[in-house]
């Protein structure tokens, strides 16, 4: 799953027909997420009446499709949940890799 | 499932089964600053054309559904965009 903030809607009357009742929002990830074709967004099926502004979880592929509305659903994405809070521990106080738990030690950027 | 614009179709003369003839559309993917510069080779699902803004779903899953088990290619345009309401980029 992705975090992201709905920036937008959708709309389309020519659709598959499967379609017909989802309600389309568009995504933008926070950070950390590449998707593919570098569009930098996501279009995503809403079932948890998200709207602009919210920060929502995405998830994609087989599960979005169960979220959807069913496993013959054409989606590959689907917001599962509006976000109320995030606690994010900044990049530079990660714990690097294979340290002992509770050793937080800064990581070293290689260029 | 991303938003893009259809900028083009892509005809072949020789091409694989699995393909069949299926009408293939170049889609280049809306960023936060414009449009992608890659281009994404989708099988049209519907009756889109150039110009159009489509969303193109991806998967196999999703191919198997809209065109069709035998279609080799993963990236399926399943809805023509009539209007969408976008936040500008920050």
């Amino acid at each position: 799953m992705i975090l992201g903030r709905v920036v937008g809607q959708v709309w389309a009357a020519r659709r598959d027909p499967r379609l017909a009742r989802a309600k389309l929002l568009v995504v933008r990830p926070h950070g950390l997420y590449e998707p593919a074709f570098a569009a930098r967004h996501l279009v995503a099926t809403d079932d948890v009446d998200a709207g602009v502004g919210d920060d929502v979880v995405v998830c994609l592929g087989a599960p979005a499709r169960a979220s959807a509305g069913g496993n013959d659903m054409p989606v590959d994405a689907a917001i599962l949940g509006v976000v109320d809070r995030v606690d994010f521990v900044p990049p530079d106080q990660l714990a690097a890799p294979g340290a002992a738990p509770g050793i937080r030690r800064k990581l070293e950027v290689r260029r | 499932m991303f938003l893009g614009r259809v900028v083009g179709r892509l005809w072949a003369a020789r091409q694989a089964d699995g393909l069949g003839g299926r009408k293939l559309l170049l889609v280049r993917p809306e960023t936060v600053r414009g449009e992608s510069e890659r281009l994404v080779v989708a099988v049209d699902g519907l009756s889109a054309g150039p110009g159009d803004r489509v969303i193109v779903a991806h998967g196999s899953r999703v191919r198997d559904l809209t065109v069709g088990e035998t279609v080799a290619d993963k990236d399926i345009v399943v809805a023509i965009v009539d209007g969408a309401a976008l936040e500008p980029a920050t």
